[in-house]
């Protein structure tokens, strides 16, 4: 016998005993319906982490021109000479940024920012611009934008944006303030995941190719400036040059407060093509690198590394021109987390400074997937209870219909046609009963992410592998049932009574 | 040249400890076109004897020969395909699907019929079968909306639409009353008549034996009389000398 018409007494026997057939029909639909709602809603707190993990700048990695020594304890910075990591290329970064630069905040409460002494010698390029002979070797600019694009072919590498960053003045009307100038590329907003644009937009690739004087004020920045109102389609002024206002950057992350004095929000950006143009210059203070895995940091870094000293020329004596940080402070302390945060992570976790970022990531990963597991481990339970009613209904409909096997077999059903028609009864069921689970499934987790502002998220794989389990489970339930019906002997079917 | 040859069938039940001789060595020879009742009381063996004839059970011993094919060789499969398309049953309760129609009954051994029919050559077969026992009135009707005559003319009609060589019947006028019991065992003369069709009548009724042209009686699971039905009843002449019938309701 076909399937098509095997099929077709199915229904016909479902359609007989519709009551019957709904209530089991819930019994899978809230299996699956579950199933389905707890793996968005586990999969959806595991990319939430995977953001803010990502936003923390966990997959970052940033190479900086010049070769920092770790001076003393006082320094906050991971800054290891990279050369360091290049004989020794497994080894991990360590976590050391364990103390918040104070100094950062206290410069502008107690000195004037225009005063500021650090503003202007803690940066390669002013120390190569004043000329300042203490900077050494470390100071040199020595990354291009070549050496950027460059990084950008190797594999695992997500974005890359090259950077030249200066201290300005900017000048709006009748205010001056004194903050940081980035000129980035236009990637950025990529990598910096916590990023929001309260207001416009960042600058376009073709404005970086002409060298626009296009600027976007980080919220600090804006608020100095122009306070409450929008700045967009304004013109402010730096180095004696206008700029126009195209958009305003704040954050997006519970992690990352703005707060005047931080490098990301009160600061502005411009094309580091402009920057390079208006102040003649041609190499780049450092490239940001994000990687399209956290797990990859520590691989990528090497490649930099080795790539780099190649394009450098750097023999295997010589100590590298530049620095490749992974996450580091930029994560940490500068634009990762609020400072009452930092301390107390550092205060309450001991050893923290001997797990590295990458470590966490990896951590606080597992654990999310095992919250996952968990839930959908849960959820198939009710799975269970839903193969198991379907299966109770077709023992007691395989009992209920001997008479019917009897007669079916006496006009010529062989045990195979029975046992594909009890069979196919049981998985229309559950397929059908399967499918409306989905369909409540996504309803349901929806509304959760609407109501609840929990994130979750439906992938077409999740939905697939419901489906799936739902077919299999009246499969698996369905073919005891039918395999009794198509045993039951044509003589002792026709006697039942 | 017969249809059916069996030798020393001997059937046994075991239940328990006990066994229970229901066939102790029965032979017997039917031809193509006999119309032949097996009589004898209940629990002589006769719907034992059918249900090994209709390849429903297996001989616990001797020889099935259905036309000259050894059927205690033939598996479950092969068995299922000689009841769809060599015999044709008719039973005492009628055996129809309950809450479907008429017409899918009868359709329902081409369901099984390895040939591929269409819908619609299935339909239009079923609806012959139909109107052949005289039902192509009430197709759509179930069951429960027929009246016993009329379900047992559905079964019939089921029985027929295969083109079998054989139609085994078992008590078919049990649940009848006399005016109906004398309209199926009508269609059951036209068909062997007509169309040739061995017909092989299980009864416990010395009187509706008397409808068939051979009469072999059974007892204590043995055949202890074979005999030519010189006085044939003739369904058709019965009926003509019937009173009208007041009109059934369905």
């Amino acid at each position: 016998m076909t399937v098509r018409s095997s099929l077709h007494i199915s229904l016909r026997a479902l359609s007989r005993n519709k009551l019957q057939t709904a209530l089991t029909m819930v019994g899978m639909t809230i299996g699956v319906a579950t199933v389905l709602t707890m793996i968005s809603v586990g999969s959806g707190a595991e990319s939430a982490i995977e953001d803010q993990v990502k936003a923390a700048g966990m997959n970052l990695i940033v190479i900086t021109a010049g070769n920092y020594k770790v001076k003393t304890d006082d320094d906050y910075g991971v800054i290891e000479p990279s050369a360091y990591l290049y004989h020794r290329h497994r080894r991990e970064f360590m976590l050391q940024t364990a103390i918040w630069d104070s100094r950062q905040n206290a410069r502008f409460g107690l000195i004037h920012a225009e005063d500021d002494p650090l503003a202007v010698h803690d940066h390669p390029t002013a120390r190569q611009r004043l000329g300042d002979s203490e900077a050494g070797l470390g100071a040199a600019a020595t990354l291009t934008p070549g050496d950027a694009e460059a990084i950008g072919k190797l594999r695992a590498v997500q974005y890359v944006s090259g950077g030249v960053h200066q201290n300005v003045h900017v000048v709006a009307g009748g205010k001056r303030w004194f903050t940081r100038i980035h000129g980035d590329d236009v990637s950025l907003p990529r990598i910096r995941r916590a990023w929001v644009f309260t207001r416009g937009r960042f600058y376009s690739k073709g404005e970086q190719k002409d060298a626009k004087q296009v600027v976007v004020l980080g919220v600090v920045a804006s608020q100095k400036l122009f306070g409450d109102e929008n700045p967009v389609g304004k013109t402010v002024s730096i180095w004696k040059q206008n700029f126009e206002v195209i958009g305003v950057v704040g954050s997006g992350s519970w992690m990352v407060a703005a707060a005047p004095g931080d490098d990301q929000f009160d600061a502005v950006y411009v094309p580091f093509t402009t920057v390079h143009k208006l102040l003649n210059l041609s190499k780049l203070n450092d490239i940001t690198v994000t990687c399209a895995s956290s797990g990859d940091v520590t691989r990528v870094s090497t490649a930099i590394t080795n790539l780099i000293r190649l394009r450098h020329s750097i023999t295997n004596e010589k100590p590298d021109d530049f620095t490749v940080t992974s996450q580091a402070r930029k994560a940490l302390a500068t634009g990762g987390m609020r400072p009452e945060m930092a301390k107390a992570v550092v205060g309450n976790m001991a050893g923290l400074e001997r797990v590295t970022l990458e470590q966490l990531g990896k951590t606080l990963d597992r654990a999310s997937k095992t919250m996952t597991a968990l839930l959908a481990s849960i959820a198939a339970v009710s799975l269970l209870v839903g193969g198991i009613g379907i299966m109770n209904i077709m023992l007691l409909s395989v009992t209920e219909r001997t008479r019917e096997i009897g007669i079916r077999r006496a006009v010529g059903a062989r045990a195979g046609d029975v046992l594909q028609q009890f069979l196919l009864e049981a998985i229309v069921l559950s397929a059908v009963g399967g499918l409306a689970g989905v369909v409540i499934g996504v309803g349901v987790a929806s509304s959760i992410s609407q109501v609840v502002q929990w994130s979750t998220s439906i992938s077409l794989a999740s939905i697939a592998v419901s489906i799936g389990v739902a077919a299999a489970v009246g499969i698996f339930f369905g073919y005891y049932p039918a395999r009794q019906a198509s045993l039951v002997l044509p003589i002792e079917s026709l006697r039942y009574e | 040249m017969s249809v059916i040859s069996i030798r020393d069938l001997t059937k046994i039940y075991r239940m328990g400890d006990i066994s229970v001789h229901a066939l102790r060595g029965i032979s017997l020879n039917i031809r193509a076109s006999e119309f032949v009742a097996v009589v004898g009381p209940s629990g002589s063996g006769k719907s034992t004897l059918m249900h090994i004839l209709g390849c429903l059970d297996h001989p616990t011993s001797g020889q099935y020969l259905l036309d000259g094919r050894d059927v205690s060789k033939l598996n479950d499969d092969e068995l299922s395909k000689v009841r769809n398309r060599q015999i044709g049953f008719v039973f005492q309760g009628f055996n129809l699907l309950s809450r479907t129609s008429a017409l899918e009954n009868v359709e329902l051994p081409l369901l099984y019929d390895s040939g591929n029919l269409t819908a619609a050559e299935r339909k239009r077969r079923a609806l012959e079968a139909l109107a052949a026992v005289g039902l192509d009135e009430r197709t759509e009707h179930h069951p429960n909306q027929l009246s016993g005559g009329q379900q047992q003319r559905v079964a019939i009609a089921r029985a027929l639409l295969n083109a079998p060589s054989i139609i085994l019947a078992d008590e078919p006028t049990g649940n009848l009353d006399s005016r109906t019991s004398v309209e199926v065992m009508e269609i059951l003369q036209d068909l062997q008549a007509k169309r040739g069709i061995t017909i092989v009548l299980i009864t416990h009724d010395p009187q509706v034996a008397e409808y068939a042209s051979r009469i072999v009686t059974f007892k204590d699971g043995r055949i202890i009389g074979d005999r030519p039905n010189e006085r044939q009843r003739l369904a058709v002449d019965e009926l003509a000398n019937m009173p009208e019938p007041v009109e059934e309701t369905a």
